[in-house]
């Protein structure tokens, strides 16, 4: 930025921030960040090379998805937000994921986005108790974005996972029902 | 209490003719209040849990003493992304307990894992925030504590925190205290 004006608000400028449903009206606006290296470093699922199989995901995995909602601006997709869910035992448990194009990183966006989930799954579904998400231990911005919602950071599990053909540590943490909203 | 020689202490696959013997602990709520297994009331069930859950099992051995079976460990190893690590369980008779059997057959039981499945380099126990009695033999064995989970899972009805350990197979040699 030019001059001696004062930087604006990021708030302001994504005022507009919203979850909904994703569909395959929205492929164009998925492939932007599917596709990108920088944003899916950490992902679990392999970067995307083509609309079609970013169609058969949208298909099959997104719309019959638990909860799975875009983080839009101004009604476009910049990014999704992800719930899953469990059954039996686990069933008190939620996971929760989240990716977000590379040109939105470092303005608060996925902060505000989680805060969103966090206060409405638990009312959405009575059985969650806790929301648990689990970061490379590599992976600082992310680990920042749960800290600044609130989550617990409980620990880190040493060779949890393997990604990409190696093992990895991962952090866990966790926001329960109870938990104190920030 | 009388002290028991920890070399008569070995671990093995079991046996159908284990059944009584397995009966004694896998029917005593004691030690079954901290696992997933629902406590077994006959011999019958005794025989069918051995017959379709242990010898099956991709690692279960008898912790034996003189070639007696008096409780087990099991290690379940996971498949897909999660295929680098296993669940770790374990449990002894009541009358066998404050012995440091438990000790000693945990730290017999990692290092032939992890020889038997070399591509796995974790192993977690998940143990429930009361039971401390399994920590400890958990921290003895050379696990080390990575945090507690919190409201993680029902355990028979209960929803449960739990404190998660590992032992990876690159903290070997198990070091004598």
């Amino acid at each position: 930025m030019e001059g001696t004006s004062p930087v604006e608000s990021s708030k302001d400028e994504y005022s507009n921030l919203s979850l909904r449903p994703l569909d395959v009206s929205d492929i164009d606006d998925f492939m932007v960040w599917a596709t990108d290296e920088k944003v899916t470093r950490f992902c679990t699922w392999e970067t995307y090379t083509n609309k079609e199989d970013g169609l058969n995901f949208i298909k099959n995995t997104v719309v019959p998805h638990p909860w799975y909602r875009a983080i839009c601006i101004d009604n476009r997709p910049i990014g999704a937000i992800t719930v899953t869910s469990n059954s039996g035992n686990d069933r008190c448990r939620g996971e929760l994921g989240y990716v977000l194009a590379f040109n939105y990183w470092g303005k608060g966006i996925v902060t505000r986005a989680v805060k969103m989930v966090a206060d409405t799954i638990f009312e959405e579904w009575p059985h969650l108790m806790r929301l648990e998400a689990l970061v490379d231990v590599e992976n600082v911005g992310s680990q920042k974005v749960l800290e600044k919602a609130g989550f617990q950071r409980e620990g880190v599990l040493r060779k949890y996972f393997v990604h990409r053909g190696k093992c990895r540590d991962r952090v866990m943490f966790s926001l329960l029902s109870t938990d104190p909203r920030i | 209490m009388e002290k028991i020689d920890l070399s008569r202490i070995t671990l093995r696959p079991f046996k159908l003719e284990d059944a009584d013997d397995f009966l004694l602990f896998a029917g005593d709520d004691q030690v079954t209040r901290y696992l997933r297994w629902k406590t077994l009331t006959s011999k019958e069930e005794a025989l069918e849990h051995i017959k379709d859950v242990c010898i099956n099992h991709p690692w279960r051995r008898s912790i034996c003493i003189d070639d007696r079976s008096i409780g087990f460990v099991s290690i379940f190893p996971f498949s897909g992304d999660d295929r680098c690590r296993a669940n770790f369980g374990f449990g002894v008779a009541v009358k066998y307990w404050g012995h440091g059997i438990a000790t000693k057959a945990v730290k017999m039981a990692v290092p032939q894992f992890f020889v038997d499945f070399p591509h796995v380099v974790r192993l977690e126990a998940f143990v429930d925030v009361d039971n401390k009695a399994s920590q400890k033999v958990v921290e003895k064995a050379g696990f080390q504590k990575e945090g507690m989970l919190r409201k993680y899972a029902y355990h028979k009805g209960r929803l449960t925190d739990f404190v998660v350990y590992s032992f990876l197979s690159s903290d070997l040699p198990i070091v004598e205290a």
